[in-house]
């Protein structure tokens, strides 16, 4: 990355990059065009769960191994309503936000109080809390049989099937969370999680009540997880208490780390490459390796660590833009 | 003018080791108190005790005429302890009172005698918590509030109420279930007292660091306690932080008021970098200012809060002469603006010069206060600063 973009460069490329996602479905790749943005759907809901869980260990510092519970809580709650209740897409993307914004100050409020590593493991155990009741409880998930025969979403009565569709709607869900995110960023709200991440007892001392911001961080990190976990069950028709192991924690962890802890476009971009990564490996490894590519995760990870320890976009460099954009707002 | 802080008797211990001992102190409005005293005098620990992040074992803490500490009055606490007590005999009474009167037909199970002996247990805890006004019992009671609530609406409601229950089909816990009617009352007055007005200073609560930020006390830190990643305008933009309202809601909907809010705060940010001389500095990276710059953004940043009462711990600390000087004329500035100033200092010269009053610490204790001049001649002082021997040779 030796080269600078000013701001309208900037803005210039990100206009670039979203013409080219909406016109993408229609660009003439020939057959392999679903499996393109099948591939793409995925590393834009990866996008979405990235960007939620940095508003925990991005923004507000603290270690979140979770994760992963509050996308099975999504799931599950999206999965359960459209099965029993046959309720929209609509509602279900927001009560499972509200579902999952439950759990997160649930879990949250007592426990926030630990400090470092301790408050990880607890939020490790949460995850694995979340995945043994969903396979133990039959009555209400049907437990390791999975629960299948989600209906699928529709706008104004037209069903959504196609790839191209699930592929605008995740972009529409994208660009709502992008809006989120960005916006609490830079508010009150995110210079406040901002100073705790930076330093605790003199974000306390400038009158940041502690719990309150942690567990609002965490209650919003929760909800964009589970509304990312409503669409996937939506989308996938599908889900199983496999899908929602520990694994998937340290996955989006890794995009997070990759990209540039609490920087939104470093965090985009991580998930952006190494989502796909996964189904260029799947080409390129045999078959018997394929199992393998966490390994190569894992060395592109320690690669980073070694040589750009900050990420793709460290977040002092997305300070620094931001701080120039107001510079010059300021100086007109 | 009344005093903006007036400290009584403080003491702070640590394990067996002293570090404050009867400690009391004043500081006026536009007052600049300084407090001097050798490496491990307890000025820190002091200012640690008035901004919240230490406990006080003893002592009084008024700012503004409002006490900080919590001040359990005698009458308030032996009230409470009455209710405790009360609590407590009815917990032991109801379970063989309640056996024998709802279920005198059922058989006797083990389990569910110990399983009620251990709840008992539990609830005894929490009295004595109450009884001390422990913070973990107030929690824990709020836990027993919705568990008696439920189950006491369970226990009057048809399958399980005892005018239906079969005799010889108890289910597990039951004779616990009606303990709601007794303790759920009990319970919803204590957090109704718990929340009327300063009721939670009543009851033993601390005043938390940012608490005490909002009543309008700041600081700066003596190992600089910077933002160092944010920008130098978004640290003072924090420091404004308790002048703000905007809240989730706000920040996402972006709402007029709180667009308003946000032009207003980056306005009255730039100002107050401007206030110590650091607009030009705006917006580098904190991290990436010159030591004496840091020192004044922490400064400004405390001074974002619009506080009444300003503590400097060490803002002279490897300072040269012409930034200490400038240092002088920036907190002579603050008090110009009616703001108390509690400074540690070590650069005598820097001292000298701007304190209207000083107490001098050491080990702890006061050993001395007056005007600068007082203090410059005070025997015991130098004694302290160098050595008894010392002040016997200058005598």
């Amino acid at each position: 990355m030796g080269f600078r973009l000013s701001g309208q460069n900037h803005r210039r490329l990100f206009l670039g990059l979203v013409l080219l996602a909406i016109l993408l479905p229609w660009l003439p790749l020939g057959a392999s065009t679903n499996y393109i943005l099948r591939i793409l759907t995925t590393a834009v809901l990866y996008m979405i769960l990235a960007l939620g869980l940095n508003i925990v260990p991005g923004f507000t510092g603290l270690l979140d191994l979770g994760y992963v519970g509050f996308y099975g809580i999504g799931a599950y709650t999206s999965g359960l309503l459209a099965i029993h209740f046959d309720l929209s897409l609509w509602l279900i993307l927001p009560l499972a936000a509200l579902n999952g914004a439950l759990w997160g100050i649930l879990l949250g409020a007592p426990t926030l109080r630990l400090t470092g590593d301790y408050f990880a493991i607890v939020t490790f155990g949460f995850s694995e809390l979340v995945v043994l009741v969903i396979r133990n409880e039959l009555w209400l998930t049907r437990g390791p049989m999975g629960l299948p025969g989600i209906s699928p979403p529709s706008i104004f009565g037209h069903l959504l099937t196609r790839d191209w569709e699930f592929f605008y709607l995740i972009l529409l869900l994208l660009l709502v969370v992008l809006v989120v995110v960005t916006r609490l960023q830079d508010s009150r709200i995110g210079r406040a999680w901002f100073a705790i991440r930076e330093n605790e007892i003199a974000a306390q001392c400038c009158g940041v009540n502690l719990i309150r911001y942690k567990v609002t961080a965490f209650a919003i990190s929760a909800s964009i997880g589970a509304m990312g976990g409503a669409f996937y069950a939506k989308w996938f028709k599908f889900i199983h208490p496999d899908m929602f192991k520990f694994w998937e924690s340290i996955l989006i962890l890794c995009l997070i780390v990759f990209g540039g802890m609490g920087s939104i476009a470093g965090t985009m971009l991580g998930a952006l490459i190494l989502i796909p990564l996964s189904e260029v490996l799947r080409a390129v490894l045999p078959q018997g390796l394929f199992s393998a590519r966490y390994l190569i995760y894992g060395l592109v990870l320690v690669l980073m660590m070694r040589w750009r320890p900050e990420g793709l976009i460290p977040f002092e460099r997305a300070q620094a833009r931001k701080a120039r954009v107001a510079k010059e707002r300021l100086k007109i | 003018m009344n005093p903006v802080l007036r400290v009584t008797r403080l003491s702070k211990s640590f394990g067996g080791l002293s570090a404050l001992r009867e400690i009391s102190l004043e500081a006026r409005p536009g007052q600049i108190v300084g407090i001097i005293g050798p490496n491990g005098a307890g000025k820190t620990t002091l200012f640690n005790c008035l901004a919240g992040l230490y406990h006080p074992t003893r002592g009084e803490i008024q700012f503004q005429g409002r006490a900080i500490l919590p001040q359990v009055s005698e009458a308030k606490a032996e009230h409470i302890q009455q209710c405790a007590r009360i609590f407590m005999v009815l917990g032991l009474i109801w379970l063989p009172l309640f056996w024998s009167f709802f279920l005198p037909d059922a058989p006797f199970k083990l389990e569910l005698m110990l399983l009620g002996l251990f709840i008992l247990a539990i609830r005894f805890l929490l009295v004595q918590g109450l009884m001390r006004f422990q913070i973990w019992a107030w929690s824990l009671m709020f836990v027993f509030l919705l568990s008696d609530l439920c189950f006491s609406i369970r226990w009057l409601t048809p399958p399980f109420s005892p005018v239906h229950l079969v005799g010889t089909h108890v289910p597990l816990g039951y004779f616990s279930w009606p303990w709601g009617l007794v303790a759920g009352p009990f319970s919803i007055y204590l957090m109704i007292q718990l929340w009327v007005r300063q009721g939670r200073q009543l009851y033993g609560f601390r005043l938390s660091p940012d608490a005490i930020c909002r009543l309008g006390m700041a600081r700066t830190f003596q190992n600089i306690r910077l933002f160092f990643n944010l920008s130098v305008l978004d640290n003072v933009k924090i420091g404004h932080h308790i002048q703000m309202r905007a809240g989730v809601p706000g920040a996402l909907l972006k709402t007029r008021a709180q667009r308003e809010e946000e032009t207003l705060t980056e306005k009255e940010a730039l100002e107050w970098l401007r206030f110590v001389g650091l607009e030009e500095r705006a917006f580098d990276p904190a991290g990436a200012l010159a030591y004496g710059e840091q020192r004044r953004l922490e400064i400004a940043r405390a001074l974002a809060s619009r506080p009444k009462l300003l503590l400097l711990d060490e803002p002279a600390a490897g300072m040269n002469a012409r930034e200490s000087s400038r240092l002088i004329q920036l907190v002579l500035k603050i008090r110009e603006k009616g703001i108390a100033v509690l400074i540690i200092e070590h650069d005598m010269r820097v001292m000298m010069n701007l304190a209207d009053h000083i107490y001098v610490l050491d080990y702890g204790r006061l050993i001395a206060e007056g005007t600068p001049d007082d203090i410059r001649s005070n025997s015991k002082v130098i004694e302290a600063y160098l050595g008894g021997g010392a002040a016997h040779a200058e005598a």
